[in-house]
């Protein structure tokens, strides 16, 4: 029966390789970002616990996911599974993920309205990538810096806020008077019908996408016949965020009844951009607490560099080629070129993207790598 | 007081001891070891008793079948469990459904590794199924007296392409919901009944909620169960004509041609359940099941391109309307179904590629290569707006 044996040892040997997968896969899902960040926020809320009852309550709480479920909107949002200090005073000046949120949580408390309505991303997500929507090109990122004026007006309108919260929104409406943008496109039923209508745009499109598109349509959007309006780099900018107000009754917060009217009168006085003008100043240095790694490729093909760059032959046509810009340029310039665009282009089509110093590192040294 | 050796082997014997009574307990009688005690295993066992007691020696080298059949069967059974876990956290709702599957992907424990699982398994299981076709065809196992098992062989390879296709769209998607716009535009173009179907398929005019709840019925009732009778019908039936085909008049006839079915054949069947389980386990922990952002139906993606296994026809679509989504579809159709009826010559059964069938083999391989073709332009060479472009060209645009 020596047949019979040998087809036993195989079958073994296949049980050991499929306990061997089945570890795999449980070590696979064992493993989560997010783990290490609670990890961190609780190792360094111990060192900051100014009392043994606030140790003891430190040291209660569980690792796991933490969501919330806005009451006047429909999802569920998993931000503060990473983001644990946001309503923590203690931790006012610590580095992200772990800084407190400013007092305008008071007046927009997370319970009632969650984090994706006014910071974008992608809340169901628990991974930095996906959540903060870096990880593909169609994700949603985050609005950071002037971006987060669409958030305010999209929910206050322009009344109730103060002009300069919602300056660039402003302008940018301006600007799509001033184009004639409704010559061809509609919004909310004024406009022609040439282009495609833009009532809900700024659902259906990312802020980094409608950016990238009025900088050179047709390298986004095969065969476009809007034209290429060689717009400055602010002009862009002001009409992209205008445009990401445009949301559907899917997105869109705001109910037109007139409790929700008086709610908005109420908040008027707040300075809505104080905390994203701080954090651009005080953008927080590396900390052990920080344990995720970027990887340049995907940051470059995920944060939005591949809409407009291209490496190889993978990648958009408005901006030039970066397939050998390490021969041209060195990290410490790249660097200061991704910190603020402005200052290396004055006047160049390069968007602020907002990026940490982690991620403006890594990108750096990818690109520089790229001989 | 005994020595420790013989405490360690008494301890031993216990063990052995307790786990003979519950082997007994549930198998009724100790290890089969004769030979008739291994035949009566095969008759008296439930699961088994689908096999013949004793099987021809050549029907189970593995060069013979490549246990192809086996395979799509245990990709069905897999399809099926994981399928029930997914259950456990789906909707059919066009608000929930797609946050579930977000849900499914980042929170719950092995989901993301289940749908993995479940979306490579049933790309794998139109592929599997494909490939015992072309094996019971090129080892002319279809003729007499295996006839009819071929025709319900057709009918399980078109019930497996619903399942995928119903499938394809509950992740709500905008990658599933235009392939299954795409999709069932082809239907629409059959004259008279096609606008009908697809009217009744979606519930509407277009993909919708209607649409969502009638697939989700559909793939998770009505056409698992419809497949799961054929298949035992299909097996059952593998022995009722003779089991697996061979030449006649063989020497295997013989007493040292034959093997009894236990132990040696379920070892091989086990050994082929567990070395599929692993490569689809691995490929699911290596690549992720694709998910696009949410349905939009006002922002077709570009190409909006039909599941892979359609692309052939949206292919010949994009030429002729009438042939891609009519003609070809339903010819071939008919075609497989009457092959066993039109070629009945008893020429090379039970042999790969025979001589003597030379003509249908080209004939097969010619349609066979047809498909793949116009499958390949389609998922490859089909860039924006269904124009043409290479490969290794850039993508034009960024969507």
């Amino acid at each position: 029966m020596d047949e019979v044996e040998k087809i036993e040892r195989w079958l073994i040997l296949a049980c050991l390789l499929l306990t061997a997968v089945l570890g795999w896969a449980a070590w696979d899902a064992s493993t989560q970002e997010w783990e290490g960040y609670q990890e961190s926020y609780y190792r360094l809320a111990l060192l900051r616990a100014s009392s043994e009852a606030q140790k003891e309550w430190v040291r209660a709480q569980p690792v796991e996911i933490k969501q919330l479920e806005p009451k006047e909107h429909r999802s569920v949002e998993r931000c503060i599974t990473c983001h644990l200090a946001v309503d923590n005073p203690m931790f006012r000046d610590a580095p992200e993920p772990f800084r407190a949120h400013s007092s305008l949580l008071t007046s927009h408390p997370a319970q009632r309205f969650g984090c994706v309505v006014c910071h974008g991303g992608e809340g169901r997500a628990v991974t930095t990538l996906e959540g903060h929507g870096q990880g593909n090109i169609r994700a949603k990122p985050l609005l950071r810096g002037e971006y987060m004026q669409a958030a305010c007006y999209s929910c206050h309108g322009e009344a109730s806020l103060s002009p300069k919260a919602v300056a660039a929104v402003v302008r940018g409406r301006q600007l799509v008077n001033r184009y004639l943008c409704l010559g061809c496109h509609q919004i909310r039923g004024v406009g022609g019908e040439e282009g495609p209508d833009l009532s809900a745009v700024g659902s259906n499109r990312s802020w980094l996408w409608l950016y990238a598109h009025l900088a050179r349509p047709q390298a986004i959007v095969v065969g476009s016949t809007m034209p290429v309006f060689l717009l400055p780099r602010a002009e862009i900018k002001d009409i992209t965020i205008y445009l990401t107000t445009l949301l559907d009754s899917r997105d869109r917060f705001r109910s037109p009844t007139p409790a929700a009217e008086q709610r908005t009168k109420s908040y008027q006085g707040e300075e809505p951009n104080e905390e994203a003008e701080k954090g651009k100043e005080n953008i927080p240095e590396n900390t052990s607490a920080e344990k995720f790694r970027y990887d340049g490729a995907l940051l470059f093909h995920g944060a939005g560099c591949s809409l407009c760059h291209s490496i190889g032959n993978r990648g958009g046509e408005v901006g030039p080629a970066l397939t050998y810009i390490g021969r041209k340029r060195k990290s410490e310039e790249l660097e200061r070129l991704l910190r603020d665009p402005e200052e290396i282009l004055p006047g160049g089509k390069m968007p602020q993207l907002y990026l940490n110093d982690e991620q403006i590192k890594t990108l750096a040294a990818y690109l520089s790598a790229l001989q | 007081m005994k020595p420790p050796r013989e405490i360690v082997q008494t301890i031993l014997q216990e063990i052995r001891g307790s786990l003979g009574r519950i082997y007994r307990s549930i198998f009724r009688g100790s290890y089969p070891a004769t030979l008739r005690q291994q035949l009566i295993v095969v008759v008296n066992n439930l699961v088994l008793h689908v096999h013949p007691t004793r099987v021809f020696r050549r029907s189970i080298r593995p060069a013979g079948t490549f246990g192809l059949g086996l395979i799509c069967f245990y990709l069905f059974v897999i399809e099926w469990i994981t399928g029930v876990y997914l259950m456990f956290y789906y909707e059919p709702s066009v608000s929930a459904a797609y946050g579930r599957i977000q849900d499914l992907d980042s929170v719950v424990t092995f989901g993301r590794l289940v749908r993995n699982v479940h979306r490579w398994g049933a790309e794998a299981m139109v592929v599997f199924v494909v490939l015992h076709m072309c094996r019971v065809f090129y080892t002319g196992a279809y003729k007499p007296p295996r006839e009819f098992n071929w025709v319900l062989g057709v009918i399980l390879f078109l019930l497996t392409l619903a399942l995928s296709f119903t499938g394809y769209l509950l992740p709500w998607d905008q990658l599933s919901f235009w392939a299954v716009t795409v999709g069932t535009n082809i239907a629409g173009y059959a004259p008279v009944l096609g606008p009908k179907f697809r009217f009744l398929l979606l519930g509407g005019d277009t993909v919708g909620g209607e649409a969502l709840l009638r697939f989700y019925t559909l793939h998770v009732i009505a056409v698992p169960t419809v497949a799961a009778l054929l298949i035992n019908y299909h097996i059952w039936r593998v022995i009722k004509d003779g089991g697996l085909a061979r030449p006649p008049r063989q020497e295997s006839q013989s007493a040292e041609g034959v093997v009894p079915t236990f132990p040696l054949v379920v070892y091989m069947e086990l050994l082929v359940f567990v070395g599929l389980t692993v490569g689809l386990l691995v490929v699911s922990l290596l690549f992720n099941a694709p998910l696009e952002e949410e349905a939009t139906p006002l922002q077709p993606n570009n190409p909006a391109k039909a599941p892979w296994y359609f692309l052939g026809l949206q292919e010949l679509v994009s030429y002729s309307a009438f042939w891609g989504g009519v003609m070809v579809p339903t010819v071939l159709t008919l075609f497989l179904l009457a092959l066993p009826y039109i070629d009945r010559r008893p020429d090379g059964v039970g042999e790969w590629f025979a001589r003597k069938r030379l003509g249908m083999i080209i004939l097969w391989s010619l349609l066979l290569t047809g498909v793949v073709v116009t499958i390949l332009i389609g998922v490859y060479f089909r860039g924006p707006n269904w124009n043409f472009y290479w490969p290794w060209n850039p993508w034009p645009g960024a969507d």
